[in-house]
């Protein structure tokens, strides 16, 4: 092992790499509820994420409504992998490895279209878009030997949906994926089932030079930067209605939820807020599928956002882009692409009520760009921030856990942050939500058991 | 081409001459002044770009952008960017628009249609490594009173991905 090659002469101590002993201190900091700052940009953590994280949790691949006609297809990543999200022409949905069988070149070389086969440009090898071997020139000459079934094309061993969303995982020993999503998919349900979604278009995508772990973590629930961070924005009048304070409203944290993070706005009001969406379009949401709780919070939401481990985020509000333009329900989906350490691409998935009018989706739309994409008002200061994140997280001064990141608001026994007794939903609900850091630290936690544990996630 | 009777290189002058004092205030973040070189009725959209194969008649979505702004959103945009609180730009990055290859589509009584090029140079703090950003602009400027005014802008972006941090600029 090369890795050998570069320890120091033995001392009699079994050797412990330096990213464990990073995990190791890490546990002891967790408990403090501080984080090193060092994870933020490390290529030996950085690597093991990609083993560890990428290439053992479930994640995100694509909503159905990218690919809905048989043949459709669209190039993804799990972590840094390339797959190939498609619609066999039976109309399932597969997870095909972008590598031809033969000498690994790409296959598929658009990033979207539709296509009943792959074929490769080397020698020509072609796949049929469920992956199968159907194609091998001089295969009498030269390949009489092989056996095509066995040469088709590599694909994620677990595929499978939540309400449309479809997740992949690269580890044979997967858990189901609704054990993964655990107590997320009480939140997804009100987002995906009680409302029949769809993508429009293509997801914004951009690079930036910060890890991929901190805006995933924001999203689990990191309300307390709103008035500071994004003042901008607020002062000129844009974004959701809570935030320009159009609207009052009660914040909940919610943590302990297996692994994933949510924070939602409630607007108690005898007028349904059902995230800014109009009565018309409410009509066409999935009444009887939610439980009574779920329908009392859908009712009254204003923003809703959260993480689902490892790094789809979402944020779903009522707001608009122009203070003198009526608001729209508009939901982002998110997700942070690490390409490298301390360095991501950013993609933005905006959707919309499927059954709205047209007028409204172009609404919706609009919103969602407007605030959150390469382009959005709140986006960009939140990216603007970070920036220089990477320089602190990788310095010498940062290492061996010397400088740690803070996450004990609300941990104090007189804190604004309390537990709600009667909360139905998963995990622990807190009122005055924005200020209790249980719901973020719970992302490292997820994050630190994934990075520990060889296997199944 | 000119209906006017204008030669081909006079009208290109005028033009060249608004897209080039329209990149000095973008350069110069004189926002609001840039903001009023907008007709009332402009429309302003970059368009999500796409790898596709070439047969496919286009790479540009027609339903997602980067930015679909109109004259509202746009002075909403500016002014969101001059407060004081706008993190993305301050301290600002510092732009350089190169605008080149000025070339006139066609031209009515009180419309240009044109297309240029431009590059985008963007540093950010003490970066070495700048942030370039390359595009087609297609646009129609409008004679008025005041002068030309910019009534449609297509941005067609050389890049599928955006290889820079944020768009808190104008394109």
């Amino acid at each position: 092992m090369s890795k050998e090659i570069d320890q120091p002469e033995s001392t009699g101590r079994p050797h412990v790499d330096r990213t464990s002993e990073v995990l190791n201190r890490m546990a002891r900091s967790l408990e403090e509820g501080e984080v090193p700052i060092e994870i933020l940009n490390d290529e030996e953590v950085h690597e093991r994420e990609m083993e560890r994280i990428f290439g053992q949790s479930w994640v995100y691949v694509g909503h159905e409504s990218e690919i809905p006609e048989p043949g459709d297809y669209r190039q993804r990543r799990i972590g840094k992998d390339p797959f190939i999200f498609t619609r066999t022409e039976q109309g399932e949905i597969k997870v095909l490895f972008n590598s031809c069988r033969h000498r690994g070149a790409n296959v598929c070389r658009a990033e979207k279209g539709n296509t009943t086969h792959f074929r490769c440009p080397y020698h020509g090898w072609t796949y049929q878009n469920n992956g199968d071997l159907v194609g091998v020139p001089q295969k009498g000459a030269g390949f009489s030997h092989l056996d095509a079934d066995e040469y088709g094309l590599h694909e994620a061993p677990h595929v499978d949906d939540y309400n449309d969303l479809v997740f992949a995982c690269v580890n044979p020993d997967a858990p189901p994926l609704e054990e993964h999503l655990g107590g997320a998919t009480w939140f997804l349900d009100m987002y995906f089932d009680f409302i029949d979604m769809e993508v429009i278009g293509d997801p914004h995508r951009w690079e930036v030079d910060i890890d991929w772990k901190t805006p995933t973590e924001n999203f689990y629930g990191d309300n307390y930067h709103v008035p500071m961070g994004h003042k901008s924005a607020i002062d000129v009048g844009v974004g959701s209605d809570t935030a320009t304070g159009e609207k009052q409203s009660e914040l909940y944290g919610v943590a302990d939820c297996d692994g994933h993070g949510f924070s939602f706005y409630q607007i108690e009001s005898e007028e349904p807020s059902f995230w800014g969406h109009p009565p018309e379009v409410v009509e066409t949401f999935n009444d009887d599928v939610l439980t009574d709780e779920q329908y009392e919070v859908a009712r009254k939401s204003g923003v809703t956002l959260g993480s689902v481990f490892p790094n789809l985020s979402f944020i779903f509000l009522g707001g608009s882009d122009d203070p003198d333009k009526g608001s729209v329900g508009t939901f982002c989906l998110r997700q942070w692409q690490p390409r490298g350490p301390g360095k991501m691409e950013a993609w933005n998935w905006v959707l919309a009520p499927e059954h709205a009018s047209q007028e409204y989706k172009e609404r919706v739309y609009e919103v969602g760009m407007g605030l959150f994409s390469p382009s959005g008002s709140f986006e960009v200061d939140d990216i603007g921030i970070w920036e220089g994140m990477d320089d602190a997280a990788e310095s010498v001064f940062a290492k061996d856990g010397k400088v740690r990141t803070l996450f004990t608001m609300g941990s104090a026994p007189d804190a604004a942050a309390t537990e709600v007794s009667d909360w139905d939903g998963p995990g622990t609900a807190y009122v005055d939500g924005g200020l209790t850091d249980e719901n973020q630290l719970d992302f490292y936690r997820a994050w630190h058991d994934a990075m520990t544990t060889e296997g199944v996630q | 081409m000119a209906t006017d009777g204008q030669p081909t290189h006079v009208v290109r002058a005028e033009c060249e001459e608004f897209l080039y004092h329209a990149a000095e205030l973008l350069d110069e973040r004189r926002l609001s002044e840039w903001h009023e070189l907008l007709t009332e009725d402009v429309t302003y959209k970059v368009p999500i770009r796409t790898t596709r194969e070439r047969s496919n008649e286009s790479e540009f979505s027609d339903e997602s952008f980067h930015m679909k702004e109109d004259w509202r959103t746009l002075k909403v945009r500016t002014e969101r960017m001059q407060n004081d609180f706008a993190w993305s730009e301050d301290p600002p990055s510092r732009t350089r628009r190169h605008v080149t290859s000025v070339r006139i589509v066609d031209e009515t009584d009180d419309e240009i249609e044109v297309k240029s090029n431009l590059l985008l140079f963007r540093a950010r703090r003490d970066d070495t490594d700048p942030d370039l950003l390359s595009m087609e602009r297609q646009d129609v400027l409008r004679r008025t009173d005041e002068g030309l005014r910019l009534a449609k802008r297509s941005v067609h972006l050389d890049h599928t991905t955006i290889p820079t941090d944020s768009l808190s600029i104008i394109l």
